[in-house]
């Protein structure tokens, strides 16, 4: 079995595999005949000039009702049963905050360290374009352990942003005013990107983060380092 | 039906059209207004294009690319997806009826100037100072930010718009259900006339919606109210259940009329009565119901309660339904038909099976588990374009070339129209199927900029070569439509042999429509091609 990269991307894939193969044979139910029909029923000279006349079907009709009506229907439910995996943190999740502001993203541990992206710390200081999520300063990097499920708590401090963790495609606004809440879990320690994905202004498209998932000791080690240092300077920053 | 001498469009003077109350003459003034706005709407779309060819910002800075996006949006809307169908329901309503005019021919003109002026205003909003940012949804509190423009302006160009939209609808709702000529039922009447009809119910239940929402949002920026802002005690999720209240409905307003084209061109030159007709008409207003209880997919990751999620995604995806019943109806009309594949036939048929895919495409947006990772990215721009970029403008098109001799008394050029369609298809399916593909691949919507992902890049720069054919695809045929108004050979009245009421007078119809009340016999059918067969032989 292929390793699964991150949760809960697994469901995502296996909901995008069953609509993917529904979609292609409704699509070939339309187009083959029609294709057929389009080329036999052709206006010929001598041959077919005129239509036929055709009665109306009901059988058909209620045939091309109750058909997509269970279809989707099942596909709705089948959804419904994957949103609630996707929607529910597992137990022993590490809970963590994450507050979007224009423009950038703050990130708060449970032990009260924070990290801090913004919108110029994914970009190359001389040259202003976009880095990869390797060449991004460790500093704006927020830690997460790898194998293990990260409950997000979001906020914002003044529009509308949204969180989405590209490898585990998967998403939530942050509102202000509002406490969404979201969990990813990434299997395969390394860089990835986070995006803000609602409408939020000049650099909404800098408006990315980098997570760095690393195995479980060296992220205690990261999370118990260095907590007032990295605070404070930040903070002053901002 | 006979021939009376009357003056041409193109003799009447400038002061004619101004003050004209006549519905053809307004048909066409929306029309014209509504492409130049398209064409001003797809260059902003090319410089869009143009930017995201490669990371980095080249030729724009992000606040003239958000600005593009916002032009794009708003103009396509309003101008575009919706106006192009005030053009055709003015101009073919009252001719399909057999009526002199429409009900309220002033308030006609009242329309269509309310349009008029917002098309003033947008056009004000592409002064430096003037610049709106905050694209065609202006979700609050970004809206009552700076940096977003001045919404006072949208919310202006949004209440002239409805004020139009609301006039022009209720116009042509009475019109079609009081001035029916004597011997044409509800039931006799085209599917053209039943989408518009269930189009402008739409408008009128929904527009109050939006414009509400509007209001508030110029009050909460303007006059300190509250209904919006959170530093306050406002809601910003309020502003979007007003907003898609009415601005879910209206993508029904924008492709239920495109379904009325399709409909009527794909029996004409089937040359059959449409499939299961009755259960077409079903479908129209199972559309237009439906399409009011499913607005909440557009906010299935704001953060309102799961359940709220679950519910909807069911009504999502059951208007798949009574559209996948419109689409067999269609297939099911080519069947043991005499199919000629004249340039609007196969204008329409590209429509159906582009929409085809959008439709698909838009299923898996209904169901949550899905949606929850191509929510704001590029798969969702990708859906909306093949339902309103590709299947509306193919349909509107199609509607361009079949109307044409009637419109002009001309006819267009068939070789350069169907250039003109295949330089389209090409381009949209090399750019809207990639831009799928980008969308899965996690490209977020409204980017300026975006990261050196390898496949992220080459997909971009193949679907702004697609934008490219496209956009040549409809300079070719848009040139064609209008130097065939004064190079076309002159048209027949009914070079399509269609017994629809609007091919029976002259190309282009005189002033008055019709030399007196027609009263259609009891076998004539707008869809009876025997009917139109047996009168040539009398």
């Amino acid at each position: 079995m292929k390793e699964i990269l991150a949760y809960p991307a697994s469901y995502w894939q296996t909901m995008y595999e069953i609509w993917l193969i529904i979609s292609i044979i409704i699509y070939l139910v339309v187009f083959i005949p029609g294709l057929y029909f389009l080329i036999k029923y052709r206006y010929k000279k001598g041959i077919n000039e005129k239509a036929q006349h055709v009665k109306d079907s009901k059988a058909l009709e209620v045939l091309w009702t109750i058909v997509p009506v269970i279809v989707v229907i099942y596909l709705a439910t089948q959804s419904f049963a994957f949103y609630k995996v996707q929607r529910t943190a597992p137990e022993g999740s590490l809970e963590i905050k994450v507050t979007g502001f224009m423009w950038g993203w703050e990130f708060e541990y449970p032990n009260g360290k924070k990290v801090y992206s913004f919108f110029n710390s994914v970009a190359n200081p001389e040259t202003n374009a976009y880095l990869k999520p390797e060449e991004v300063n460790d500093m704006f990097k927020a830690y997460i352990p790898a194998e293990t499920p990260v409950k997000v708590l979001l906020t914002s401090r003044d529009v509308i942003h949204s969180f989405y963790v590209h490898p585990a495609k998967v998403m939530e606004d942050a509102v202000p005013g509002r406490i969404t809440h979201m969990w990813f879990q990434i299997n395969k320690p390394g860089e990835y990107w986070v995006f803000c994905r609602e409408y939020c202004g000049t650099q909404h498209s800098r408006m990315a983060a980098v997570l760095k998932a690393v195995p479980k000791e060296e992220f205690e080690k990261w999370l118990n380092e260095g907590i007032q240092v990295s605070d404070s300077n930040t903070s002053t920053n901002f | 039906m006979a021939a009376v001498s009357y003056k041409p469009y193109f003799s009447a003077g400038l002061k004619e059209w101004i003050f004209t109350t006549d519905h053809k003459k307004i048909g066409i003034m929306y029309g014209v207004t509504s492409l130049i706005f398209f064409i001003i709407a797809g260059l902003s779309a090319l410089a869009i294009r143009l930017e995201l060819f490669q990371p980095g910002l080249q030729y724009m800075s992000e606040d003239s690319y958000n600005q593009a996006l916002t032009i794009h949006g708003v103009l396509m809307q309003f101008w575009w997806a919706v106006g192009i169908w005030s053009s055709f329901g003015n101009y073919l309503l009252p001719l399909m009826i057999g009526a002199r005019d429409v009900a309220f021919p002033r308030l006609n003109a009242l329309s269509y100037w309310f349009f008029f002026a917002a098309s003033v205003l947008a056009l004000l909003t592409l002064l430096p100072g003037n610049e709106i940012r905050m694209l065609w949804t202006g979700y609050p509190p970004f809206s009552l930010n700076e940096n977003a423009g001045p919404v006072a302006f949208y919310a202006l160009i949004v209440h002239l718009l409805g004020a139009s939209s609301l006039a022009g609808a209720i116009n042509l709702v009475v019109t079609n259900l009081t001035m029916k000529a004597p011997g044409i039922s509800l039931k006799k009447m085209n599917l053209f006339l039943h989408a518009f009809l269930a189009m402008n119910v739409i408008q009128i239940l929904g527009v109050p919606a939006l414009a509400g929402a509007v209001t508030m949002l110029l009050m909460d920026k303007y006059f300190h109210t509250a209904f919006f802002d959170p530093t306050r005690g406002g809601d910003p999720l309020l502003y979007q259940n007003l907003f898609w209240f009415y601005s879910h409905p209206v993508v029904y307003v924008m492709i239920l009329p495109a379904f009325g084209v399709i409909s009527e061109i794909i029996a004409t030159f089937s040359r059959r009565e449409i499939f299961g007709k009755t259960s077409m008409i079903f479908a129209i207003w199972g559309i237009a119901i439906l399409g009011f209880m499913v607005w909440v997919h557009h906010m299935f990751t704001s953060g309102i309660p799961d359940w709220v999620r679950i519910i909807f995604s069911y009504t999502t995806v059951l208007i798949g339904v009574p559209t996948g019943i419109k689409i067999f109806n269609w297939i099911f009309t080519l069947y043991k038909g005499s199919i000629r594949f004249t340039t609007p036939m196969l204008y329409i048929l590209s429509a159906i099976f582009m929409f085809l895919i959008g439709g698909l495409t838009g299923i898996p947006l209904g169901l949550p588990a899905f949606d929850i990772a191509v929510h704001d990215s590029h798969f969702v721009v990708a859906h909306f374009h093949y339902v309103l970029g590709m299947a509306l403008t193919l349909a509107a098109f199609g509607g361009f070339h079949y109307w044409y001799p009637k419109y002009t008394g001309r006819m267009y050029s068939e070789l350069w129209a169907k250039i003109g369609l295949v330089l389209i298809m090409i381009g949209s399916n090399l750019f809207y199927f990639l831009q799928f593909i980008v969308g899965l691949e996690g490209m977020p919507r409204r980017y300026a900029d975006y990261p050196p992902i390898e496949v992220w890049i080459t997909l971009h720069e193949l679907q702004t070569i697609g934008s490219i054919i496209l956009g040549l695809g409809l300079f070719i045929a848009i040139l064609n439509l209008i130097v065939s108004t004064k190079l076309g050979r002159k048209a027949e009245d009914n070079p399509w042999q269609s017994p629809s009421l609007e091919w029976l007078v002259p190309s282009p119809p005189p002033p008055h429509n019709f030399d007196k009340t027609p009263h259609m016999p009891e076998d004539w059918d707008p869809y009876n091609y025997e009917w139109l067969e047996k009168q040539y032989k009398k």
